[in-house]
C-alpha cells in the first residue's frame, strides 16, 4: 500500500512540474467539444441529441493523447529498471500508475464535463447520470490506456499505435455510457448499463494489472 | 521480495474484483441490455415520448392497412399477450410480411409508435418454399 | 538453437500435410459453390439471398477459429517462449483479418435486402466488428518493434485480453435482442435449417477450413525463412 501511494504522489509531482502536458490535454478535450456548437450553430435541437456521444468520444479521443509518455519518461530514465529488478509487486505498481493517471487527466475531465455539457445544450436533468458514467468510464480509459502504454513501451510511433490497440478495446464502455445518458428518464435502462460499466471497471483492474505487469516485465528482459 | 501473505492477498483482491464484475453482469441480465423491447415491455415501462426506441414483434396478421398520406402505412406487431400500433412512413423492407418479425425504431406517442424505420427480423429457420407451405397445411 | 530441430520437425510434417489440404480445399470450393448457389433450393422466406449465407457463415467460423489459433499460439509462447508459437500467432493474424472483412462485407450485402439495412449497431454486429480492429491492432503492434519477440510478447498479451470478445461474439445473440438471427446450427433441439441447406454450408465450412490450413502453412514458412534471414543478417553484420 506504501508503494501504492508512493507512486502515485511521485506521478502527481511530476505532473505538477510538468504542468503543461495535462493542460495541453484539458485545452484539446475544452477546444474539441466547442468545435461542435461553433460548427452547428444553426441545430440546436441535433446538438443537445448528439452531445453525450460528443463529450465521450472527445473524453476518449483526450485521453488516447496522454497515453503514450505514462512510461516512457520512467523507462528512459532507468526508473522502471530499477523497480522491476527491485522485486517489488509490478501489478501494484501498474495500478498505481493508472490511478495517478485517472487523478491527473480522469478527474479533471469530469470536472470540465458539466460545464462543456451546458454548451452543448444537454437537457439538465441528464448531467447526473453524464457524471456517473463517467466515474464510471474514465477509470476504465486510464486502465486500458495504462496497459496500452506498457504495451509500446520503445515501439516506433507509440503514440498512433496506442490508439489503434486502446479504442477498439473501450468501444463497450462508450456505447454503454452514451446509451445510459440517452436512456435519461428510464431508471431501468440506465441501471443496466451503469451496471455494466461497473463490470468492465471491477473485471479491467486485475486483468490489466496482471497483463500489464508482465508486459513490463518482458519489456526489460 | 515479496512475501507469500502479499502475494495471497493480492490473488484473493484480484479474485474479488472479478468476481464483482460476473455478479454485477449476472444482476444486469436480470432486465437485459436490448437492442429492442417487446411490446409487453412497452406497455409496462414510461418511455419517454422524446426517446428513439426500438420496438419489435410479429406482424399480426390482416392488421396491415394502408393510410390516408402517401405510402403511410399502419400494421400492429404482437408478443403473444400485447399489441402495439405502428405507423410508418416509406419503404418497407423486402421481408415485410404478416406473421414475420420485424423491428421498428421511432418514437412511441399517445399509445401508437411513430416509426421512422422498419427493419425486417430474419429468425434462424431455413427452408425451400415447398417445404414451408406444406408446414402451413 | 535447439529450437531449429525442434522447427524442422514441424516442417516435415506441414509439408507432408499440405498438398492434401491443399488438393481438399481446391477440390471442396467449387463442389460446395455448386451446392449452395445452384443446386440447394431458394428459401422460403429470402429466396435467392439465401445463397450468400454459405459465403458468409463458414467466413464467420474461419474468423473466430483464426482468433482461438493466435489466443492459444499466443498464450504458448508466453508461458513456453515458444518461438513457432510466436509466428503461428502472426501467421493466423492476417488470415483472421480477411476471414473477418468476407464476414462483415457478405453479411451487409445480405442485410440490404433482408433486414432493410446494410448495418446496425447491434451487439453481434459490433462485437464482431470490435474482432476485425483487434486484428488490426495486433498486426500493427506485433510489426512495431525493431525485436520481433518483443513485437510478438506486447501482440501475445493483447491477443489475450481481446480473447473476451469471443464468447461475447458467439453468444451475443442468445443474450440480448439482437437484429442478428441466433445460430441455426448449434441448437439444442438439432439444427433449424433443412439438410439440403445445411449440405452445401458444411462443404463450405470444410473448404474455408482447409483453405485456413493452406494458408497457415504457407505464411509460417514465409515468416520463418524471414526469421532465419534476419539471424543470418544479425551474424553477418556482428561478424
Amino acid at each position: 500500500m506504501a508503494l501504492f501511494l508512493a507512486v502515485i504522489i511521485r506521478d502527481l509531482q511530476l505532473a505538477k512540474r510538468h504542468g503543461t502536458d495535462i493542460a495541453m490535454t484539458l485545452a484539446f478535450f475544452v477546444l474539441v467539444v466547442a468545435l461542435f456548437p461553433l460548427g452547428l450553430s444553426s441545430a440546436p435541437v441535433l446538438l443537445s441529441k448528439i452531445a453525450p456521444a460528443v463529450l465521450w468520444v472527445t473524453v476518449l479521443l483526450s485521453a488516447m493523447l496522454s497515453f503514450d509518455q505514462l512510461f516512457q519518461k520512467d523507462y528512459e530514465d532507468g526508473w522502471l529498471e530499477q523497480l522491476i529488478f527491485s522485486g517489488l509487486p509490478l501489478s501494484m505498481l501498474v495500478l498505481a500508475k493508472a490511478c495517478a493517471h485517472w487523478l491527473i487527466t480522469g478527474l479533471p475531465m469530469l470536472l470540465l464535463a458539466p460545464l462543456l455539457a451546458v454548451g452543448l445544450n444537454l437537457p439538465s436533468k441528464s448531467y447526473p447520470i453524464t457524471i456517473f458514467t463517467m466515474l464510471l468510464g474514465t477509470p476504465v480509459i486510464s486502465l486500458f490506456g495504462t496497459l496500452g502504454a506498457a504495451l509500446v513501451i520503445s515501439a516506433r510511433r507509440p503514440g498512433l499505435l496506442i490508439t489503434i490497440i486502446v479504442l477498439p478495446l473501450l468501444i463497450p464502455v462508450l456505447i454503454f455510457a452514451v446509451s445510459a445518458i440517452e436512456a435519461t428518464g428510464d431508471w431501468s435502462a440506465i441501471r443496466v448499463r451503469l451496471l455494466f460499466l461497473g463490470a468492465i471497471l471491477s473485471a479491467a483492474i486485475p486483468l490489466v494489472g496482471i497483463a500489464a505487469s508482465n508486459v513490463l516485465r518482458q519489456s526489460l528482459e | 521480495m515479496i512475501s507469500k501473505n502479499y502475494r495471497l492477498g493480492m490473488l484473493i483482491g484480484f479474485l474479488a474484483f472479478i468476481g464483482t464484475a460476473v455478479a454485477l453482469v449476472l444482476i444486469a441480465f436480470e432486465d437485459s441490455v436490448v437492442f429492442f423491447f417487446t411490446p409487453t415491455e412497452l406497455q409496462s415501462k414510461q418511455v419517454n415520448p422524446e426517446r428513439r426506441i426500438r420496438v419489435g414483434g410479429l406482424v399480426e396478421d390482416g392488421s396491415t392497412k394502408r393510410g390516408p398520406a402517401d405510402a403511410e402505412i399502419r400494421f400492429k406487431i404482437t408478443d403473444g399477450n400485447t399489441t402495439v400500433t405502428i405507423r410508418y412512413i416509406g419503404i418497407l423492407p423486402d421481408l415485410f410480411r404478416e406473421g414475420q418479425g420485424v423491428v421498428a425504431q421511432g418514437y412511441l406517442q399517445n399509445a401508437v409508435f411513430q416509426a421512422d424505420e422498419v427493419l425486417a427480423k430474419h429468425d434462424e429457420n431455413y427452408m425451400p418454399r415447398n417445404l414451408a407451405s406444406a408446414m402451413n397445411k | 538453437m535447439h529450437h531449429i530441430s525442434n522447427m524442422n520437425r514441424f516442417f516435415c510434417i506441414a509439408n507432408a500435410i499440405l498438398p492434401i489440404f491443399c488438393v481438399v480445399s481446391a477440390g471442396m470450393f467449387p463442389v460446395g459453390l455448386y451446392y449452395a448457389l445452384i443446386e440447394s433450393p431458394a428459401d422460403y422466406q429470402q429466396g435467392d439471398t439465401v445463397r450468400i449465407m454459405y459465403v458468409h457463415v463458414p467466413a464467420a467460423w474461419g474468423a473466430m477459429i483464426c482468433y482461438l489459433t493466435m489466443a492459444m499460439a499466443s498464450a504458448v509462447f508466453l508461458i513456453y517462449n515458444q518461438p513457432l508459437a510466436n509466428l503461428a500467432a502472426r501467421a493466423a493474424a492476417p488470415i483472421g483479418a480477411g476471414f473477418t472483412l468476407i464476414v462483415l462485407v457478405t453479411g451487409s450485402f445480405w442485410g440490404q435486402p433482408v433486414w432493410g439495412t446494410g448495418w446496425v449497431w447491434d451487439a453481434r454486429l459490433t462485437s464482431v466488428l470490435i474482432l476485425f480492429f483487434l486484428y488490426l491492432g495486433y498486426i500493427a503492434l506485433a510489426n512495431a518493434f525493431e525485436d520481433p519477440d518483443r513485437g510478438g510478447r506486447a501482440g501475445a498479451v493483447l491477443a489475450l485480453v481481446g480473447a473476451i470478445n469471443l464468447p461475447i461474439i458467439k453468444f451475443s445473440v442468445d443474450w440480448w435482442n439482437t437484429l442478428h438471427q441466433s445460430s441455426s446450427l448449434w441448437r439444442i433441439r438439432g439444427p433449424s435449417i433443412v439438410p439440403e441447406m445445411l449440405l452445401p454450408l458444411l462443404l463450405m465450412g470444410c473448404a474455408y477450413f482447409s483453405l485456413f490450413v493452406v494458408m497457415m502453412i504457407l505464411r509460417l514458412r514465409g515468416l520463418y525463412a524471414g526469421r532465419l534471414l534476419r539471424q543470418m543478417r544479425i551474424a553477418a553484420a556482428s561478424r
